[in-house]
């Protein structure tokens, strides 16, 4: 031990090199999660042998060939291909989770940090929270008719009260003391705020960001399905009308896909900002 | 080394006829006087512990010496000027280490002149050296949550330090630690000081504790907070953990637990 060191007992300064790697893949994990998956893939291919009717469940190789189809073939015949379709869906939850994520954060905060606002706005939330945004889809028709308006207002609808307890909880759980800790050090109020409470709350509001996206999807499923010639929703509809189960199913499998890329980009996200779920 | 030797006549404390009330539950419930007329001078490098019961007001006496509640009435000096909110000139430690989770232990040290805008080649070599002070450069680039609790209570130490603050302010840091561990911080603590020499306010509940580091023991109890008594601790330095098991420490382990009975 170097004489400027001051003493420290010597097990305590081993804990550093035995840190644990929770980030490390356990490929017996993997190996059984593609297990899973593959069984499900032949009980259903089974159960589509044993029926023996495509329109009520098409064959794994059918529905697989069809979806591989679609990613360059139109549907319909004037419309987009399954990629497009995806892209249109995919747009409008980015635009309305978007929007969505930082109005919640903005009122959030606000909420957080000044009293008279939190009780004027906590009654609407309440009010709002545990209605279905589907809810909203005939009301949502008639004020801004078919186009993309009343789909951004239905994800919008779902997005901000979930960002909002989010970002209020998130707020609230910041310890008094960081906040002082930070302030005695020599911080500002201002880079306090922006560098402690905002920081310390962020993975707990990524958290938020990804409940949103769930809903997000629910609704603009829901909407593409009564009112859109477009978007992955408007794809499964419109098949299913015309007993084109394999895109039906093509039409989920793309959403599930997209879901669990945004997911994903999300998880990643909450892994950067907080070392402890590393 | 000061180049200002008048600084260092004046008291590095001052406490004046403070007086502290937290509102009441309704606005018909009195309230909660924490402190009426408390008084308390401390000496430039002197290491000073408040010891009394949960609820005298020695925390609310810390929380306003660090800036972060202000007095309702009376005066809270440091170094001769009133205390106007909280500042680096004051390092304070929390009874759990209060790290940043996000930043790394050599982070967490350059927070403050960051925070700042003082991050200069010298603020990082001067961070480096405390780490190695406090037996941390191995640990540098680890998170918070890695590190043990004793290493987190000396990252929290390295994280004050690197601001040179003049007054340290310790709210019972060692409460939530194990007994092993504490003893462990108490030693490092005492060598600290030894070096240092930085002026210590230090709160604790624990009689032998306060016995063991302090030059003065501040008794307080009762609500109001009241100094039931100031007791000198004459035990030669440097101590260590040898010193409890001499006699005349146990003797002044007494004195100060007398003090504390004595509130009836």
């Amino acid at each position: 031990m170097s004489t400027d060191t001051l003493a420290a007992p010597v097990a305590e300064r081993l804990t550093p090199a035995v840190r644990r790697r929770r980030g490390d893949i356990s490929w017996r994990r993997v190996a059984f999660g593609l297990l899973g998956l593959l069984i499900t893939a032949l009980v259903w291919e089974l159960v589509a042998a044993l029926k023996h009717d495509p329109v009520i469940l098409p064959s794994v190789q059918s529905t697989a060939s069809t979806f591989w189809d679609y990613l360059s073939q139109k549907y319909p015949a004037q419309g987009k291909t399954l990629g497009q379709h995806a892209l249109v869906s995919a747009a409008r939850i980015l635009a309305g989770w978007g929007a969505g994520v930082v109005i919640g954060v903005a009122l959030g905060g606000v909420m957080a940090s000044v009293r008279i606002v939190r009780y004027l706005l906590d009654p609407l939330i309440e009010i709002t929270r545990p209605l279905p945004p589907l809810a909203f889809i005939p009301l949502f028709i008639v004020w801004f008719g078919i186009g993309e308006t009343p789909k951004f207002a239905l994800i919008l609808i779902g997005v901000v009260p979930v960002m909002i307890i989010a970002t209020v909880a998130a707020l609230d759980a910041v310890p008094t003391e960081l906040v002082q800790a930070s302030r005695s050090l020599g911080a500002s109020a201002f880079w306090s705020l922006l560098t402690v409470r905002l920081r310390s709350a962020l993975p707990s509001i990524i958290t938020g960001m990804r409940l949103a996206m769930g809903g997000a999807w629910t609704s603009i499923v829901a909407v593409e399905l009564i009112a859109a010639t477009s978007g992955l929703g408007y794809v499964i509809n419109n098949a299913g009308v015309n007993l084109q189960t394999p895109l039906v199913i093509s039409g989920i499998l793309a959403i599930s896909v997209l879901g669990i890329l945004f997911d994903g980009a999300l998880r990643l996200l909450h892994r950067a900002t907080d070392p402890t779920a590393r | 080394m000061t180049t200002m030797p008048q600084l260092d006549t004046r008291p590095a404390v001052e406490i004046v006829g403070v007086r502290k009330q937290f509102a009441g539950r309704s606005r018909r419930s009195p309230g909660r006087l924490a402190l009426d007329g408390f008084d308390l001078t401390v000496k430039q490098g002197e290491f000073l512990c408040l010891l009394g019961p949960s609820g005298c007001g020695k925390s609310t006496l810390l929380n306003m010496l660090a800036g972060f509640t202000q007095p309702d009435g009376g005066q809270v000096l440091t170094d001769g000027t009133p205390v106007d909110g909280p500042g680096p000139d004051r390092g304070v430690l929390f009874q759990t280490p209060m790290l940043f989770p996000w930043l790394t232990t050599l982070g967490n040290v350059l927070y403050g002149p960051r925070a700042r805008h003082e991050l200069s080649a010298d603020a990082r070599r001067r961070a480096l050296d405390l780490l190695e002070t406090v037996g941390l450069s191995d640990a540098r680039d680890a998170y918070p949550h890695e590190l043990s609790g004793g290493m987190r209570h000396r990252a929290a130490f390295a994280r004050v330090l690197v601001n040179k603050p003049r007054l340290l302010l310790m709210d019972e840091p060692f409460g939530a630690l194990d007994a092993i561990t504490r003893v462990a911080m108490q030693k490092f603590l005492l060598e600290l000081w030894q070096r240092e020499r930085i002026t210590i306010v230090f709160v604790t509940h624990d009689v032998e504790e306060a016995a063991l580091l302090g030059d003065r023991v501040c008794v307080m109890t009762g609500s109001p907070g009241r100094t039931q008594a100031v007791i000198d601790v004459d035990l030669p330095r440097p101590r260590s953990i040898e010193t409890t098991e001499t006699l005349e420490f146990v003797t002044l382990k007494r004195q100060i637990r007398e003090a504390l009975d004595n509130e009836h």
